[in-house]
C-alpha cells in the first residue's frame, strides 16, 4: 500500500436542470426530464398546509390525506387499485402544503394518472371511512408517542407557540378525535376538489405529453386564493426552561433544545443553514463530535431549522444514556455559546461552502430528490433557478458572515429544553444544571 | 443496449471483484463495497463484533485521522455510511465524480492499514457509541427487542443466526484491541470484497483507478473458519416468547423458517409475504385493519422476509392491537389469516403482489447509491450483478399453485414462532 493521497481535481460545474413549465387551465405542470429514470415521481402541490387549519378542526388536513386513500369507491380501495398498476400513493401534509402524488413506472403512468386524478378530486369521503381512519389516527398518535424521540419532538410546539403550532401537525388526539366527516368534506371541497394546484413531474419523460397530463389532473378546477398568515405568539413562561415529559423507566433520554427563529422568507438560508451544519448538521459537526465521538453519550446528535411561511424553529436533538442527560444538555448549550462567542473556523467555512456547491450532483441524483426540490420551490414561491441561487449564496459565505449568522439566529437564552425521560431520575440532576426552572409534565395531559 | 448489458465486471489479481455500471444522472459516482463478513461469522462471547468493527472503520487508518473519512465526504457534499447484517458489511459513499480517486484511496487505506490506526481510546469510545445505538434502537424502543427474541427462537443456541448483529452489552464490554486487529486480518482482504462503482465514467477508466489504489493490497493469507449455519432439525413449533413490559398496545410477531435467499422457494415465499401483508391490498390489511378492524393501521406493512443467504430465511408478520383488543384475539386472527393462504391464492392477488415487489425493487435501484448496493449484493451473494436489474423476472413465472403449496408446507404450526408483547397492566396509561 504505497499510493499517495490523490489531489482533488476541479469539480465540474453543476446547474440544476431548468424545469419545463406548461400552463394547463388553472394549473401548471412543472417537469424535469431525466432520461433513463424509469420510475416517475409525480406530485400535486396545494399551498394549503396544516397551519391554515381552524383551531376547531386541527388535524383535518392529515385526516383528509388519509381518507383520500379510500379512493373514489371508498373502503380503502385506492391503494390496492394503484398497487395493481405498480404505483405507490404518496401523500404528505406539512405546515405549508398539502402534497399528493405517485411513484410509478413510466410505462404505467397513463393508467395510474387517471386513478390519481379521480382520487384527489372525487374521493368517496364516506362517513364510515372517515370515522374509521380518525380512530386509527388517534391510536397511531399514541403508538408513535411511545417512542421517546417522537414524544419529545411532539412536545416542542406547545412550548414555543400558541395557536395552531402549539398542537402537533397531526392535531393531537383530543382535537383530531373531534373532527367530523362534514369538516373533512368541507375542507376537501375548498382546497382539493376545486383548486388546481401545481403538478410536479420528474423522470424519463420520453413520449409523455405534459399538456395531456395536466388536462387530466387539472380538469375544470380554478386557481387558488391567497391566504394571509400571521405570526403566532409564544405561550407565557420563563426562558430558558426545562420541561421533562415523563417516561418512567427510560434507559435513554430524548432531548430537544428548541427556540423560535424568523420565517423561511426572512431567514438568509445559506448563512443560517451553514451555521446549523457546523453546529449539528453533519457527522463532523460540533455536537456530534462532542457528544458521540468524544464523550460516547449517544449514537448521534444533530441540529436543524424547521422553517415555515410565517415563522420558524431551530432545534438540536439527541438521545443519550439516562445518567448523562444533564451533562448532555449543558454540553450542547456550551457548544452553541462557543460557536457564538468564538465563531467558525476556516476549515468549517470551507466544509460548508464546498458541501453545498460541489455536492449538488449528489443531492440531485434521483427523481425523488429533484421532485422534492421542485415541490419546495412551488410551496415557497421560489424561482426556477432557486438551487443555483442558493449555490451562489454558499459560494459567497465568509467566516464573518457565518459568525454574524450565529449571533443572529442562535439564542440559547430563548430556548426550551424538552426531555422525554424518567422524571424521577432526572429531576435532581436537571435542577442542578442551572439552565432554568424544571417542569415535569405527564404526556397524557398534553393533547387533551 | 439494455442496462444489464452495460455492466462491467473485472477481477484484480488480489481477488477483488469490481463491478461498474452507468448512472442515470451526471457528475456523480457511487462507490459501494460489500465485504463478505457479518454477524454470522461471530462466535459465542463475541457477538456484536462485526458491527462494532464497522464503526471502527471510520476511526482512522494508516494515513487517515479519526473522523477524517467523514470529513472528506461531507466536505464534498457527499453521502456516506455503512451497515452490518448477518451476511455482510457494506460501506458506501456517493460523491461528485471528480472525487472518485480520493474515495478509492480512503477505502483502500482502511482496507490495507486500519490496524495501524487503532487505539484503545478509539475502541472504548466506539463501544460506548454502539451501546447507545443498542439502547436507542432496542432497549428504549417499545417492541425494540422483538428481532432479538425472534432470532433466539428461530435458530438454536450456538447457531450463527441465533443472535442479532447489535450483539449483547456484555460481549461489547469484553471486546479487546487484539481481537479487533485479528478480526480485520481475518476478514478484511480484497479477496473478500466486491467493489461497485456507478458513474458516468467508462468501465476501463474505473478499472484503471481501482487497480491503482487497490492493486497492491495483498489478499488474506488464510481464510477464517466460518461457523456452521446448517440446521439439522425443524423449528419444532409452535415456539413462543411472551413478554410483559411497558408497551402501548399488545404486539404480535409471528415468524416462519423459509428456504435460503436465492432459491426459487424463497421467491415463492417472498410473493406469499406480499400477498399476506405488503400493501393495502394485502390480506392482513384488508382483513384486520379495514374489515374487522382489530389491528393498528400500518399502511400495509405487516409482512416481510429476512433474506439470509447461508441458512433458512425468515418470513415475519407483525401487527399491533387496536384499543380494547387483546393480544390473544389479534394473534389468533393473524395466524388464521396466514393459515388460510394454504387454501389458495387468486391470480389477481398474485399480480398485485408482483407489482408491489417490482415497485419496491425499482425504488431500491432508482438512485446511484441503491443501484450500487444492489449490484454489490448480487455479485457478492450470487456472482451475477445483472440480477440487480432482472430480479423481478424471477417472480414472473411463479404460479398461484406454487404459492399455495408453499404456504401449505411451510406456514404451519410446527414451523411457527411467536413473540408476544403485552402491556404491564390493563390500566397502563395509553401514552407510555
Amino acid at each position: 500500500m504505497s499510493q499517495t493521497r490523490p489531489e482533488l481535481g476541479a469539480p465540474a460545474s453543476f446547474t440544476f436542470p431548468r424545469p419545463q413549465r406548461v400552463d394547463v387551465g388553472a394549473g401548471t405542470v412543472v417537469a424535469i426530464d431525466v432520461p433513463g429514470q424509469l420510475l416517475v415521481s409525480l406530485r400535486l402541490v396545494h399551498q394549503h398546509g396544516a397551519a391554515l387549519e381552524p383551531l376547531d378542526a386541527m388535524g383535518v388536513s392529515l385526516l383528509t390525506s388519509e381518507v383520500l386513500e379510500d379512493g373514489p369507491d371508498g373502503n380503502s380501495s385506492l391503494a390496492p387499485a394503484l398497487e395493481r398498476h405498480g404505483a405507490e400513493w404518496n401523500s404528505r401534509v406539512t405546515w405549508d402544503a398539502f402534497v399528493t402524488g405517485l411513484d410509478v413506472p413510466v410505462n404505467r403512468l397513463n393508467q395510474a394518472v387517471g386513478l390519481f386524478s379521480e382520487a384527489v378530486r372525487r374521493p368517496a369521503l364516506d362517513a364510515d371511512d372517515i370515522l374509521r381512519r380518525r380512530e386509527q389516527l388517534v391510536e397511531r398518535f399514541w403508538l408513535g408517542s411511545a417512542s421517546a424521540q417522537t414524544l419529545a419532538m411532539r412536545s416542542v410546539g406547545g412550548q414555543l407557540f400558541t395557536g395552531r403550532y402549539g398542537t402537533p401537525l397531526a392535531g393531537g388526539p383530543g382535537k383530531l378525535g373531534a373532527v367530523t366527516p362534514e369538516q373533512v368534506a368541507s375542507f376537501h371541497g375548498d382546497t382539493l376538489a376545486s383548486t388546481a394546484g401545481t403538478l410536479v413531474v420528474v423522470g424519463d419523460l420520453t413520449g409523455v405529453d405534459l399538456s395531456e397530463l395536466g388536462k387530466r389532473v387539472f380538469g375544470d378546477t380554478s386557481a387558488s386564493r391567497e391566504r394571509d398568515l400571521t405570526t403566532p405568539a409564544p405561550p407565557p413562561g420563563e426562558l430558558p426552561r426545562v420541561v421533562v415529559v415523563d417516561r418512567p423507566g427510560s434507559v435513554q433520554s430524548a432531548l430537544v433544545i428548541a427556540q423560535r427563529v424568523p420565517s423561511r422568507k426572512e431567514v438568509d438560508l445559506p448563512r443560517a443553514e451553514g451555521v446549523s451544519e457546523i453546529l449539528g448538521g453533519m457527522f463532523t459537526s460540533r455536537l456530534n463530535m462532542e457528544l458521540r465521538e468524544r464523550l460516547g453519550y449517544t449514537y448521534g446528535a444533530g441540529s436543524g431549522f424547521d422553517l415555515r411561511r410565517d415563522t420558524g424553529v431551530f432545534l438540536m436533538s439527541t438521545q443519550v444514556e439516562a445518567d448523562t442527560t444533564a451533562h448532555s444538555i449543558t454540553s450542547s448549550l456550551e457548544q452553541v455559546n462557543e460557536l457564538r462567542d468564538g465563531g467558525v473556523t476556516e476549515q468549517e467555512l470551507q466544509t460548508v461552502r464546498e458541501s453545498n456547491t460541489v455536492g449538488l450532483p449528489v443531492s440531485y441524483s434521483t427523481a425523488r430528490s429533484m421532485a422534492g426540490a421542485l415541490v419546495d420551490m412551488v410551496v415557497h414561491d421560489l424561482p426556477d433557478d432557486h438551487v443555483d441561487r442558493q449555490r451562489a449564496g454558499y459560494e459567497k459565505l465568509t467566516r464573518e458572515s457565518l459568525d454574524s449568522a450565529a449571533q443572529e439566529y442562535l439564542h440559547p437564552e430563548q430556548a426550551v429544553v424538552v426531555v422525554a425521560g424518567d422524571a424521577e431520575r432526572l429531576r435532581g440532576p436537571l435542577g442542578e444544571t442551572g439552565v432554568g426552572p424544571v417542569e415535569v409534565v405527564d404526556p397524557e395531559t398534553l393533547w387533551a | 443496449m439494455g442496462a444489464a448489458e452495460r455492466i462491467g465486471q473485472f477481477t484484480l489479481d488480489n481477488g477483488l471483484r469490481l463491478v461498474t455500471a452507468p448512472a442515470s444522472t451526471g457528475q456523480v459516482a457511487a462507490v459501494n463495497l460489500w465485504y463478505g463478513v457479518g454477524s454470522r461469522h461471530e462466535v459465542p462471547g463475541r457477538t456484536g463484533f462485526a458491527h462494532l468493527f464497522e464503526h471502527l472503520m471510520f476511526q482512522g487508518s494508516g494515513n487517515v485521522a479519526k473522523a477524517e473519512h467523514f470529513d472528506v465526504v461531507e466536505r464534498l457534499g457527499g453521502d456516506i455510511n455503512a451497515s452490518t447484517s448477518t451476511d455482510r458489511t457494506n460501506y458506501f459513499e456517493t460523491v461528485p465524480t471528480h472525487a472518485l480517486d480520493l474515495i478509492l484511496w480512503l477505502e483502500a487505506d482502511r482496507l490495507a492499514s486500519l490496524r495501524e490506526g487503532m487505539t484503545q481510546e478509539v475502541l472504548d469510545n466506539q463501544r460506548d457509541v454502539v451501546k447507545n445505538e443498542r439502547r436507542q434502537r432496542y432497549d428504549n424502543q417499545p417492541y425494540g427487542t422483538a428481532l432479538e427474541r425472534i432470532l433466539r427462537l428461530a435458530y438454536p443456541e450456538g447457531h450463527p443466526y441465533h443472535h442479532p448483529t447489535i450483539g449483547s452489552m456484555a460481549d461489547l464490554d469484553a471486546a479487546d484491541l487484539d481481537y479487533v486487529k485479528s478480526f480485520h486480518k481475518a476478514h478484511y482482504g480484497p479477496d473478500n470484497c466486491v467493489l461497485t462503482v456507478v458513474s458516468d465514467l467508462e468501465p476501463e477508466d474505473v478499472l484503471a483507478r481501482v487497480e491503482k489504489f487497490f492493486g497492491a493490497v495483498p489478499a488474506r493469507d488464510a481464510l477464517p473458519e466460518v461457523p456452521d449455519a446448517s440446521l439439522n432439525s425443524s423449528l419444532g413449533g409452535p415456539v413462543r416468547d411472551a413478554v410483559t413490559e411497558t408497551v402501548p398496545a399488545p404486539g404480535v410477531f409471528v415468524g416462519f423458517r423459509v428456504p435460503a435467499y436465492g432459491t426459487r422457494e424463497f421467491d415463492v415465499l417472498h410473493l406469499a409475504s406480499a400477498v399476506l401483508g405488503q400493501g393495502q391490498g394485502s390480506r392482513l390489511y384488508r382483513d384486520l385493519v379495514v374489515d374487522r378492524p382489530i389491528a393498528a393501521d400500518d399502511g400495509g406493512a405487516a409482512a416481510d422476509i429476512l433474506p439470509f443467504r447461508y441458512t433458512d430465511s425468515l418470513l415475519l408478520v407483525n401487527m399491533l392491537a387496536r384499543e380494547g383488543v387483546s393480544g390473544d384475539e389479534l394473534e389468533q386472527a393473524v395466524r388464521k389469516t396466514i393459515a388460510e393462504l394454504a387454501g389458495g391464492v387468486t391470480e389477481e392477488e398474485l399480480d398485485r403482489a408482483r407489482a408491489v415487489l417490482e415497485l419496491d425493487h425499482l425504488q431500491s435501484i432508482s438512485g446511484p447509491s441503491g443501484l450500487a448496493d444492489s449490484l454489490s449484493s448480487c455479485a457478492q451473494l450470487f456472482d451475477d450483478p445483472a440480477l440487480a436489474y432482472t430480479w423481478p423476472d424471477r417472480w414472473s413465472d411463479i404460479t398461484a399453485e406454487e404459492v399455495r403449496a408453499a404456504a401449505e408446507r411451510l406456514l404451519v404450526d410446527d414451523n411457527v414462532l411467536v413473540v408476544r408483547f403485552d402491556p404491564e397492566t390493563s390500566e397502563a396509561p395509553a401514552a407510555l
